[in-house]
């Protein structure tokens, strides 16, 4: 069938998080992006009720384990609903979504390229967070000097006895500074380009692995983003993901790009999330200051400026239900998830923009508009991490134009 | 449940009209541009397979199919020859009004023939747009002066699908004049009414094998029952003015996603095989960010205009399905319009000349886009829902002289 109608499941869940992002992250979100931080006592809450409200389906994408092994051969809901929730979410405070205590950013590498042995070692820390400390895992690719350029990253890691030594430098990593542990790539070696990459599990403590800087940054400011120094860290080989196995066969390097199909819709629904924060914003502005008050044609430029935002919101959602309806059917989705990511982040940010803008320079004030000026400095970000615009559009065009492996 | 996928029954009409529009259509498309019409053999075939009555009432011997099936078939359609979409003669346009204004029983009569032998040879036509503005007051300048019987209609319409070739006519006149906008009518008035006279065929910037001319009334005579009255009263006939309008955008919306899809392949094939600076002009970044960007065009313009189907054909409210079909068509037009252009500008000078049916796609394009109510109205319709407005007949419906349409 073709529909677009939500399943009773998905309506209950988003219905429940629109509520939760009305009357409690929504108070919460000036205080939060002013003292940079997501209290504990909220995570802990949402972690709980979240339970009762989550299907299956959720809980195995969002923690990383599986309660039964998924049959590859049945289609699944989880991404489809994985991104309604994040949309939502999102749409109440972006941070919120990227604090949540789990494996996080580093379940994806861990789920396709961990052994067994390691999936349950290392998705296993989360399970006991009911009644102990919060935990977060994270996801360490980015250097200073290799962004865009994955295969530029120089962190090394050379194998000595039963150990790899790793030596580098990881920077903007989501909640690098809390992790227990982070999946860090490193180089055997530069030459190789990807061929020579490898995926360790450093676990927070391991002699040599310290937190660096924690950023100070224009918008998500409540949500952690950290430096990582490796100075001769020694990590035992059982944390090489994967083991040696893996990166004799191509399998192993791909993990890197692999995981990406999965986590580039749910970043673009969160974009989508605060896009369409800042268009309700500035409609409803539009419609108390100007259809109440004025004569209709002092604001048609208005209007005009909001029903692009509006459509151009709608059809980046539609290409995030489209590469999340083909991840659940198990079809390939790379260039789907690139669309999705390159659309929604281009027009949630001109969403934000323009909704300032509707709203004059009062939009800009803080002490006026608050939430409407954070959604601007939270925004930027989905356009550039994740894989940047332009990365998107690589990924794409690899796969519309004939035999094109690098420009 | 979200979900991009066609049942069984709708494949097999796709595949079907698929194969028409690639067999018969496609490879004669130039032919039809010169003849400035559908021969009667593509037309005859058309009729065979029932592809005018796709969605009109069982009853006038139509399949009774919705809007997603619908547009479905139009893609293809228009992905070959989107002028002949116009052209294939069936109740077209005139159908869809009488289904909205007259409602399906009303519409069963008047569309009575189209699916007999000789059906091929039928059209009908609504006609809208004025040829001369009206200046004394709101609405049209064509009037409709109450006798007797019923009415006596003059003016000059223009703008007209298929007026030279239709044998039936919706016309809308005014009735009140001092009552502007909700003093309007449409009136049913046949080819043989001795007070209607075809008038001038438009040479257009595109579209060449649709028909589109004046019609002119010269005290046409209907009688009180050729009136439709829409869901009654003002707002009432707005609604059901305004239903028309926009199902009618989505159709041509279909329409516009074939002839973008079409003109993307286009490029994209010519940008692996033009070689320029020793490689194929794909693999100059550029010009890939130019193909994925349209390819992103193509694939919106889709979902948003299924979604707008199946919007209608799930009965959501119409202020839902309004909305959905107004930010549908609009994104399409201007999508499609985005992809002809870009089309025509990755070949170069062949580009531009008429050898190649780039520069066709790139006419009728915009010709298309001007053959339903425009992106701008689709706009303001949008935010007239989005703000809360009333459905103000000024406001939503196309002004006869200044946003004339090629009904």
């Amino acid at each position: 069938m073709i529909e677009f109608a939500l399943s009773k499941k998905q309506h209950e869940l988003r219905e429940a998080l629109q509520s939760l992002g009305r009357h409690v992250i929504r108070p919460m979100s000036l205080d939060m992006d002013r003292n940079k931080e997501v209290p504990e006592s909220f995570l802990r809450n949402f972690m709980m009720m979240s339970r009762g409200v989550r299907s299956d389906d959720i809980s195995e994408f969002q923690e990383g384990v599986s309660r039964k092994e998924r049959d590859p051969s049945k289609p699944s809901e989880a991404n489809r609903t994985a991104v309604i929730a994040a949309e939502e979410l999102a749409w109440a405070d972006a941070a919120i979504p990227l604090s949540m205590p789990g494996p996080g950013l580093g379940a994806p590498p861990v789920r396709a390229t961990g052994t067994p042995e390691q999936k349950k070692r290392f998705l296993g820390m989360f399970r006991d967070m009911d009644t102990g400390p919060l935990k977060w895992g994270a996801y360490g690719l980015t250097e200073p000097g290799a962004g865009s350029d994955v295969a530029g990253i120089r962190t090394s890691c050379r194998k000595d006895g039963s150990h790899w030594v790793l030596n580098g430098r990881k920077c903007y990593i989501t909640n690098g500074g809390r992790a227990v542990w982070t999946v860090i790539f490193a180089t055997v070696d530069p030459t190789l380009g990807r061929a020579g990459h490898r995926a360790f599990v450093v676990e927070k403590g391991t002699p040599g692995f310290e937190v660096g800087k924690i950023e100070d940054k224009m918008g998500l400011r409540a949500n952690e983003t950290a430096e990582l120094v490796l100075e001769d860290c020694r990590v035992p080989e059982e944390n090489l993901l994967g083991g040696e196995e893996a990166y004799r066969s191509k399998e192993g390097f791909m993990t890197a790009m692999k995981t990406f199909d999965n986590t580039r819709p749910l970043v673009a629904a969160m974009a989508v999330g605060i896009g369409r924060a800042a268009y309700e914003y500035a409609r409803d502005f539009v419609k108390q200051h100007y259809v109440l008050g004025r004569p209709i044609p002092r604001y048609a430029a208005i209007a005009d400026k909001l029903a692009k935002i509006g459509r151009r919101l709608e059809a980046a959602r539609l290409l995030v239900h489209r590469a999340t309806y083909l991840a659940d059917m198990n079809i390939p989705n790379a260039k789907e998830a690139s669309m999705s990511k390159a659309a929604a982040g281009q027009a949630a940010t001109l969403a934000c923009i323009d909704a300032i803008e509707v709203c004059g320079a009062h939009g800009t004030l803080s002490s006026e508009h608050a939430l409407l000026e954070k959604w601007f400095r939270d925004i930027k970000v989905y356009d550039i991490f994740e894989g940047t615009g332009n990365i998107q559009r690589v990924v794409i065009s690899k796969r519309i134009v004939s035999n094109l492996k690098s420009f | 449940m979200i979900a991009f996928e066609p049942t069984e029954d709708q494949r097999l009409m796709q595949d079907a009209v698929a194969e028409f529009a690639k067999q018969t259509l496609l490879p004669r498309t130039r032919e039809l541009e010169h003849a400035r019409g559908v021969p009667e053999d593509i037309r005859r075939t058309a009729h065979e397979m029932g592809l005018g009555l796709v969605t009109a009432p069982e009853a006038a011997g139509g399949q009774g199919q919705g809007l997603v099936t619908a547009v479905l078939i139009e893609e293809e359609i228009g992905a070959a020859d989107a002028a002949a979409a116009f052209g294939l003669a069936g109740p077209g346009a005139f159908g869809r009004a009488v289904m909205e204004i007259g409602g399906p029983e009303r519409a069963a009569e008047l569309l009575s023939g189209f699916a007999d032998e000789g059906g091929w040879d039928r059209f009908g036509a609504v006609a809208w747009s004025e040829a001369s503005p009206c200046r004394t007051h709101e609405g049209f300048a064509t009037k409709a002066e109450r006798t007797e019987e019923g009415y006596r209609i003059t003016g000059k319409k223009a703008f007209v699908g298929n007026a030279a070739l239709a044998d039936r006519f919706l016309v809308f006149a005014q009735v009140e004049p001092e009552r502007g906008w909700g003093g309007i009518g449409a009136f049913v008035v046949r080819r043989e009414n001795p007070g209607l006279r075809v008038g001038e065929r438009h040479k257009t910037l595109g579209l060449d094998a649709a028909s589109f001319g004046e019609v002119v009334l010269e005290g046409a005579v209907v009688r009180e029952a050729d009136r439709l009255m829409g869901d009654g009263g003002e707002e009432g006939f707005t609604r059901a003015a305004l239903r028309f309008f926009v199902k009618h955008a989505l159709v041509v919306a279909a329409r516009a996603v074939g002839l973008a899809r079409y003109a993307f392949e286009l490029a994209r094939e010519h940008c692996d095989t033009r070689v320029a600076f020793g490689k194929p002009i794909g693999h100059f970044q550029a010009v890939a960010f130019t193909l994925a960007d349209r390819a992103m065009d193509v694939e919106t313009s889709r979902w948003l205009v299924w979604k707008a189907a199946a919007a209608w054909d799930a009965g959501l409210s119409e202020r839902d399905a309004f909305l959905a079909t107004a930010r549908a068509a609009a994104h399409a037009f201007e999508a499609t319009m985005r992809t002809a252009d870009d089309c025509v500008q990755l070949f170069g000078g062949s580009g531009f000349i008429r050898d190649l049916v780039a520069e066709k796609l790139m006419r009728d394009a915009k010709q298309l886009m001007l053959t339903a109510p425009t992106a701008e109205q689709l706009d303001q319709l949008a935010s007239v829902i989005e703000l809360g407005q009333r459905l103000d007949p000024a406001l939503v419906l196309p002004t006869p002289d200044t946003q004339a349409i090629f009904t």
